[in-house]
């Protein structure tokens, strides 16, 4: 017992170290993908066609490739083309792209529940179309649409780990390191798998209130 | 004010409009009174272009209704619906606000003072801050109201403002609407409340399946209809049982 407990004091520093990196892939990611999701979701209402068929067909293309393969696309075969990026950076790109297009979705299933009535009281109060996007579509589709957001988070924080893959030293990369060179499996894997869940919980339980204030509403 | 002229309009192949032919003047209060689906609510939505009409033409001011006035035409004509359809994110204050602000690119000052003033006029002026889900449908639709004259139109359509409201409530609506057209304001309105046309409209226009079939004064045309068909339908809305 007082040797786990000696472990645990031994192995939290560097654990802690790599949750920081961590949550700090998991926030430039997630801002860069709603980023990118928002312009894919504006794209995708697009009047030329053509524009809407490439943007389907991108989220059909990246929805289709595993992370881990974007990933190593950027990092591995990148350089080859000349775009030599550091891992975290390659990390942030891969899963913000990867991610982009479920925050697309989101964005769309957000703007496709606006009340079509409250857009004729847009149109008759004399709004364009982007007047109406602005004021009217965008804040009440993002608000319906803020628990799927929540959700996606918690999912990309958790793959946020595929990028130890790329030798980025978060969370599970740290873990690994730990276990490998001291044998205590048990010890890490679960210290690791509790740090996630103190991550993921309260977000968790945020989007259950956003949920209870939303329909509340 | 508001003409049309042999307007036609079909979703698909059903023919919903068919001819209609007719003028409000300014300053006049036109009812438009008829059968579900007979295709009154379809006759305000063409004027500001929530529908588009397929032939004929319908004139605004003066000048035609087309895809290149229709912005003009919508500052200057507004629009009250059967829901009020209040902007849910918005205080009140803010969706009277919100065209005047935003549309009109009015000084929000300006705005908001006489947005209280409106407000003020509906007597909904203590509630300037709330929120529309902490207003009851009746009071929903006067800030609706409100928000409609915040533009500072020339005419307002009402279509079927009362209909989605508690019988308790129609009063107060009814009450700043005729107000309104007490003070001049040239409204077409879509309704079933026979006793307000009776009482309020300058005018009464009977439509049925798509066609003007009478048109006439309001207390003439709700007291003494000189068509069958005006009777029949006046007659099964003034006594169901």
């Amino acid at each position: 017992m007082s040797e786990f407990v000696q472990d645990v004091g031994l192995f939290m520093p560097v654990l802690l170290r790599g949750l920081a990196v961590t949550i700090q892939l998991t926030i430039c990611a997630l801002l860069l993908s709603i980023m990118l999701g928002l312009v894919w979701a504006l794209l995708a209402r697009s009047r030329f066609r053509a524009v809407r068929v490439f943007v389907a067909m991108l989220i059909n293309v990246v929805r289709g490739i595993p992370i881990i393969v974007q990933l190593f696309f950027i990092y591995f075969v990148l350089p080859d083309w000349g775009i030599d990026l550091s891992p975290f950076v390659a990390g942030v790109v891969g899963l913000s792209v990867a991610y982009s297009v479920y925050q697309a979705e989101n964005f769309r299933g957000g703007f496709e529940s606006v009340d079509p009535q409250l857009i004729e009281a847009g149109l008759s109060l004399g709004m364009g179309k982007q007047l109406l996007m602005r004021r009217i579509v965008m804040p009440l589709g993002v608000r319906t649409a803020l628990p799927s957001f929540g959700n996606t988070t918690i999912m990309l924080l958790k793959d946020s780990s595929i990028a130890s893959t790329i030798t980025i030293a978060e969370l599970t990369r740290a873990g690994q390191l730990l276990a490998i060179s001291t044998f205590k499996n048990g010890t890490v894997y679960m210290l690791i798998a509790l740090l996630y869940l103190a991550a993921s919980i309260p977000l968790a339980m945020g989007v259950r209130a956003l949920e209870r204030r939303i329909s509340r509403r | 004010m508001i003409t049309f002229s042999g307007v036609a309009k079909a979703f698909g192949t059903r023919a919903v409009l068919r001819d209609i032919s007719f003028n409000v003047a300014a300053g006049q209060v036109a009812c438009l009174i008829g059968p579900s689906g007979s295709g009154k609510s379809t006759v305000l939505r063409c004027i500001n272009g929530l529908e588009t009409h397929d032939s004929g033409t319908i004139e605004v001011d003066g000048a035609p209704v087309s895809a290149v006035t229709l912005p003009l035409v919508r500052h200057k004509v507004s629009m009250v619906f059967q829901r009020p359809n209040l902007f849910p994110h918005r205080t009140v204050l803010e969706n009277v606000t919100e065209g005047p602000v935003h549309v009109l690119k009015q000084a929000p000052a300006d705005a908001n003072d006489f947005g209280m003033a409106l407000l003020d006029k509906v007597g909904m002026a203590d509630r300037a801050s709330n929120f529309p889900d902490q207003l009851s449908g009746g009071q929903q639709q006067l800030v609706g109201i409100a928000r409609a004259l915040a533009m500072r139109p020339i005419a307002i359509l009402f279509d079927e403002p009362t209909s989605a409201l508690d019988p308790e409530r129609v009063g107060e609506v009814l009450r700043v609407m005729r107000t309104l057209a007490e003070e001049g304001m040239t409204m077409l309105i879509v309704t079933h409340e026979m006793g307000f046309a009776r009482e309020v409209a300058d005018r009464a226009l009977f439509i049925d399946e798509g066609v003007i079939v009478e048109e006439g004064g309001g207390r003439q045309l709700l007291t003494a209809p000189a068509h069958d068909r005006t009777r029949l339908f006046l007659d099964r809305v003034l006594n169901p049982l």
